[in-house]
């Protein structure tokens, strides 16, 4: 199975969860499609979505949580079908 | 017309000198965050270097040309495709009706700018084409623009003569690698309450590196670093000015001033608040308030200590860097 970078396309501070003590929006080793949500960005005051962009399993995320990213920083590998 | 295909991030028309005359009420100037790319996307275009353009912040639009004429991209960094081609930066470029501008993701810097010839004809609100987004004023109506509108275009000349910057007249918008060397320090002056700060804390400032927040924007920008202390003046004060030794009774805020918040120094940037209950002891100089809108978050900023004279020989500068002289012609074409 390949797998695909799932990149940042901007500098901010990366969240895999929608807020503070809830759970994170995909697990390791989940099934995304290209239209899932896997985190957030934090930039401008704003929380920017991130999506997978391709379909597979979510194997493993290269960011912790609220952790500094600049822009194309891998966040998460995908291995696709 | 101009077809916003895409609208990246809180992509704005924008115009100098902004929004001027109506702060008491509280609307801020505006305008471009770094009028030095601002101004030389315009000369490119073969606009006067004030006239309304398009602001993007970390992810460029992608637009749609619906006559010729020719366009500029200035200010942060970006990979840019006219159809299929990949375009330059920094100097004149000739576009064709139906032809499609697309802008990656900012490589350096924070914000972008595209002039086209005959500038952006929005409406005029309370005396400015200049968006205040929070406000919904400007653009279209509602702020930043979106997906699917259609901005106006002011009058084109028929003939357009290309040209580019030359290198030393542009911006040096560093990596956020370099941010933070000696060259790359951002002016600041004292005042106006830099004696509610103690004299270790003045020094400490223009000593340490500060760290830019992802709760940064238009409004401000936010910094962490070390504890600030305070003088005796921020204690010994009535009751009204607030419980912290930060507060006090609320002034107007100027544009580049630097409040302290508790503890954390937020820069009053294009799109400020007017007015407020935190002491300003720095402001940073007009001249050098485009680096403030080119900083990214994460960056590491450090200040150095200016006065009124130095800072009016930048603004002089500056202001002759952002001319004709600046360009070099490579070629005429008919639109």
């Amino acid at each position: 199975m390949p797998a695909v970078d799932v990149k940042s396309p901007i500098p901010g501070t990366f969240y895999r969860s929608p807020a503070p003590g809830e759970p994170p929006f995909v697990a390791e080793g989940e099934r995304v499609s290209a239209d899932t949500v896997i985190g957030n960005i934090e930039l401008m005051k704003q929380f920017n979505e991130v999506f997978a962009g391709v379909g597979g399993i979510l194997t493993a995320f290269m960011i912790a949580d609220a952790e500094a990213v600049d822009s194309d920083a891998v966040l998460a590998i995908i291995s696709t079908d | 017309m101009l077809e916003i295909i895409k609208h990246g991030l809180e992509t704005t028309v924008q115009e100098l000198p902004g929004r001027i005359g109506y702060w008491e009420q509280g609307f801020p100037p505006s305008g471009p965050a770094d009028a030095w790319s601002f101004r030389l996307a315009n000369l490119l275009a073969g606009n006067p270097r004030d006239t309304a353009a398009l602001e993007w912040q970390f992810i460029g639009p992608t637009l749609r040309f619906h006559r010729d004429g020719v366009i500029a991209l200035t200010g942060a960094e970006t990979a840019a495709r006219l159809d299929d081609k990949s375009v330059p930066m920094w100097q004149t470029i000739p576009v064709r009706a139906g032809q499609v501008l697309a802008c990656s993701p900012a490589k350096t810097g924070a914000r972008g700018y595209v002039a086209i010839s005959g500038g952006l004809a929005t409406a005029n609100v309370l005396g400015s084409r200049a968006t205040f987004h929070m406000a919904g004023l400007g653009g279209l109506g509602a702020g930043a623009l979106k997906a699917g509108q259609q901005v106006p275009l002011g009058e084109s000349g028929a003939t357009h003569k290309l040209m580019r910057v030359v290198d030393s007249a542009r911006p040096p918008i560093a990596p956020a690698a370099s941010a933070g060397t000696i060259d790359n320090r951002i002016a600041a002056m004292l005042g106006p309450n830099d004696t509610w700060l103690d004299d270790d804390s003045i020094m400490m400032f223009f000593d340490s590196e500060w760290t830019v927040s992802t709760q940064s924007n238009r409004t401000g920008l936010r910094m962490s670093g070390p504890q600030f202390t305070f003088s005796a003046q921020a204690y010994a004060k009535p009751a009204e000015h607030g419980s912290e030794p930060s507060n006090i009774l609320d002034h107007g805020y100027p544009v580049g001033g630097i409040s302290i918040a508790g503890q954390t120094p937020i820069i009053f940037i294009h799109d400020s608040p007017s007015a407020g209950g935190f002491f300003v002891p720095f402001t940073v100089p007009r001249f050098d308030l485009w680096r403030l809108g080119q900083a990214r978050p994460h960056e590491k900023l450090r200040f150095r200590r200016t006065s009124m004279a130095q800072a009016n020989e930048g603004r002089r500068r500056l202001d002759k860097l952002c001319s004709l002289q600046s360009l070099i012609e490579i070629d005429t074409v008919d639109a």
